[in-house]
């Protein structure tokens, strides 16, 4: 990995990510390991470390971000969320126990209210991000309503439905720009271009590969069956409702199409979803490029093996990782066995709990080191801005840090993480 | 005081995001200078915020100004001289924080033990009776769907019989919220289940393993009593409630959601001892006053309790407490109890052919016992 500033071209200037990473496995063990004997709530404290390290590390020409928010903030924030949290719950549930002929819609109403409550939440949470971060001593800020932007994000949800999932691209777009858009840096009004089009190759390629082959199969089916499939081809096979393709059909066209039809629903949404880390590759270097602050534009150069890799390492220790437990237990069970101790299970169950910690840590950490620092890299490293002395003319705000409890609701409803990709 | 270091550096003014080069001197004072610029710092307000080495960061406390230098040198005599250079305002407060966080979950999980049955059982009259009899169809439709929709028996000379006996255990019943609503299924667990607004479900399998009238009816009566007692109300908001609280104190993070799980079932597995040992007595007491044998409930415990055997639930309700249930329960009902008959042998045999002739027989593999209740 890349960790020396690069060379500016030109009088452009790079943004870099220091890779070294060191001290990051001591953040992130303290942080799992005092989150678990605190019932979580060392969490907010976990998160702010870890936002500390990643803003230290990522310098834009030469001077690293800083990150002011504390962990005492986040959790009095938390602790107003659930004030507010507490009575939609009860009121929910109060709902679906008094009325139950609402109770098959008291779960699309949640749903509904609590989508709302985490696009707002999710606003909320980058406001603070944003207030809490300090560039050459220049605050960030973030203004426009948490309210806007719920509903307008619920607008754009409502509308992939509509034409098949075809307007996703443009939905992100459109919020990337509302979001942009109202980010300030020092007085400065950050400026997007975003366009759902740019992004609309790589959604088209992820729609591809998941719908086509099944919806081509089925459609030929159905044109096989004469849009009339015979009643009879699903049988119920043993037990409690299982079903499957009657065996009469084996062998002939309509029971070749059937079962590959089903073959390729399996096969296609894996596949599809091996491709969602190149959407979001595409995705984040379309964002970028299209980010601008005045006459200061931002380009990324950013690839999708960049993205593939991290996802590759992590899932390979994973691999490995699982099979090294396996082993572990079989030979445990095997010595359990041959010496044929009454007490022998328990061994095992005393064995067990430690390994699920054990392995859990190995896994908040791997995924910290892996997954969240290498693609932070990736993006950071690969993202140039085109003119320094651009950067030079931004001036600070009298704005001051603003509100500490903006956050709370985006963990209260467990949206958005610790640490985000990009703006 | 040491001679002064000298490096050069970078100074932001907090004010534009333009880049001033600087000389950087410590003496006593941290002094920097340049083009235009000259700060003198007293080395007591100074505060360093991270940054990777060599690069350092440093700047008057409250202050927006800063100034970053790459010297290693300089910045372990500064490191030297700043008491509170790293100083942050959150310092130490880990241990404080761990404790107090300790307590937080330690009290949390005591209310949750303690303190929501009670708060249970003092909001069950709370709730209107309408509600609760929405909240029982609505219950009995989900328990229907689990069981993979067994179906209603409707013969009409043992649905006859058993209203008649409905009848006279809810004539002699005290305390009864309403009508009580008995329904059999036919299913080969053997057990009753009580759910909200007295509607009581019988699965055939229980008719099946009763030896005599009275073991049924003993059966029936102890679901009388915890509908009497408002049980599976009071065990729906309860159990509602620890899960509710536990999963808001415990948030998100790994491992604790296996804490969830566990600490949900052992709280909330079927109903208390305190809550079976109630309904038992209000069983015996129901069936001596309507003239049945009592103790018969005893037998019919034993008998579906050893068929159970290892149960996965076991180590949650073991087996000496069927036996402290049942020596109980023989005490209560008194050694006349044993002659009495509830129903004619005529009559009991209507009743089991509720669901046709061939329910009628035991089916062996199946272990349940009958009293351990719904779990809605």
């Amino acid at each position: 990995m890349d960790t020396s500033p690069r060379a500016p071209g030109g009088r452009g200037t790079a943004v870099a990510f220091d890779a070294r990473l060191d001290g990051l496995t001591g953040i992130a063990v303290k942080g799992f390991l005092l989150s678990l004997v605190t019932f979580g709530i060392y969490r907010f404290w976990y998160m702010t470390n870890l936002r500390r390290f990643f803003w230290s590390r990522t310098l834009v020409d030469g001077s690293p971000a800083e990150y002011t928010g504390s962990g005492k903030e986040l959790f009095l924030g938390f602790l107003v969320a659930l004030a507010i949290l507490v009575p939609v719950y009860v009121g929910l549930f109060a709902v679906s126990l008094l009325s139950p002929s609402l109770a098959p819609f008291s779960a699309p109403i949640s749903f509904l209210v609590l989508f709302l409550l985490g696009q707002y939440a999710l606003y909320r949470g980058r406001r603070y991000r944003a207030m809490r971060t300090l560039w050459r001593g220049i605050r960030l800020g973030q203004d426009g309503s948490g309210l806007a932007y719920a509903a307008r994000a619920a607008g754009w949800w409502l509308l992939p439905l509509l034409p098949l999932g075809l307007a996703f691209p443009f939905m992100r777009a459109g919020l990337e720009r509302s979001r942009i858009r109202h980010t300030l840096i020092g007085v400065e009004r950050m400026g997007s271009t975003a366009r759902g089009r740019t992004i609309l190759g790589p959604w088209l390629l992820i729609y591809a590969v998941a719908l086509l082959p099944p919806l081509a199969l089925g459609l030929a089916f159905l044109a096989a069956a004469d849009f009339a499939p015979p009643t009879d081809l699903f049988v119920s096979k043993g037990g409690k409702g299982a079903t499957g393709i009657n065996p009469d059909y084996d062998g002939t066209t309509l029971g070749l199409l059937l079962v590959g039809f089903f073959g390729a629903l399996a096969t296609c949404l894996p596949l599809a979803l091996l491709l969602v880390p190149f959407y979001r590759a595409r995705e984040t270097r379309a964002f970028m490029n299209a980010a601008s602050l005045g006459d200061v534009r931002l380009v990324s150069t950013l690839r999708a093996r960049q993205f593939y890799w991290p996802y590759l390492v992590y899932a390979l220790s994973l691999i490995g990782f699982v099979a090294l437990l396996g082993l572990i237990v079989a030979l445990l069970a095997f010595a359990v066995r041959s010496g044929a101790g009454t007490g022998g299970m328990s061994i095992l169950h005393l064995v067990i709990v430690p390994l699920y910690l054990g392995g859990a840590l190995v896994f908040a950490v791997l995924y910290v080191r892996v997954i969240q620092a290498r693609l932070w890299a990736a993006v950071a490293n690969t993202t140039t801005v085109s003119d320094a002395e651009g950067l030079g003319r931004i001036l600070a705000a009298a704005r001051g840090p603003g509100s500490g409890l903006q956050e709370g609701l985006a963990d209260a409803l467990d949206v958005g993480g610790a640490l985000q990709i990009g703006f | 005081m040491a001679a002064g270091l000298t490096a050069q550096g970078r100074y932001f003014d907090g004010a534009s995001a333009r880049p001033h080069p600087v000389t950087v001197s410590l003496t006593d004072r941290l002094a920097v200078s340049g083009p235009g610029i000259s700060r003198d710092w007293n080395l007591l307000d100074l505060r360093a915020t991270e940054t990777v080495p060599p690069l350092t960061r440093v700047g008057a406390a409250g202050e927006a100004a800063r100034v970053e230098f790459s010297d290693e040198a300089l910045a372990a005599a500064l490191a030297a001289r700043c008491p509170d250079l790293y100083r942050r305002e959150s310092r130490g407060g880990t241990l404080r924080l761990v404790l107090w966080s300790v307590a937080a979950g330690l009290s949390v999980l005591l209310v949750a033990v303690f303190g929501v049955p009670v708060l249970a059982r003092l909001a069950v009259p709370l709730v209107p009776d309408a509600a609760e009899t929405r909240l029982g169809r609505a219950v009995e439709e989900q328990v229907v769907r689990l069981l993979n929709e067994p179906p209603l028996c409707t013969d009409p000379a043992g649905r006859a019989v058993l209203d008649a006996l409905v009848a006279r255990l809810a004539g002699a019943a005290p305390d009864l919220p309403r009508d009580v609503a008995v329904s059999v299924r036919r299913n080969g667990l053997a057990n009753a289940l009580t759910l909200p607004g007295a509607r009581i479900v019988v699965l055939s399998d229980l008719i099946a393993k009763a030896r005599s009238a009275d073991e049924f009816a003993g059966v029936l009566a102890h679901e009388f009593g915890h509908a009497a007692l408002r049980d599976p109300t009071r065990s729906l908001i309860q159990a509602s409630a620890t899960s509710f609280l536990l999963s808001l104190v415990l948030g998100d993070l790994t491992g604790s959601t296996v804490i969830v799980a566990v600490g949900q079932a052992a709280l909330s597995a079927g109903y208390s001892r305190e809550a079976e040992r109630a309904a038992d007595a209000y069983a015996v007491a129901l069936m001596n006053r309507v003239g049945g044998n009592g103790a018969a409930l005893a037998a019919i415990l034993e008998r579906i309790a050893r068929d159970e055997g290892e149960d996965d639930l076991a180590f949650l309700r073991s087996h000496p407490f069927t036996r402290e249930r049942a020596a109980a329960i023989r005490a209560q009902a008194g050694p006349e109890a044993e002659a009495k008959r509830i129903l004619s042998e005529a009559e009991w045999a209507s009743l089991r052919a509720i669901c046709g002739p061939d329910a009628a027989k035991p089916e062996k593999s199946r272990r349940r016992r009958p009293g351990s209740d719904a779990r809605p």
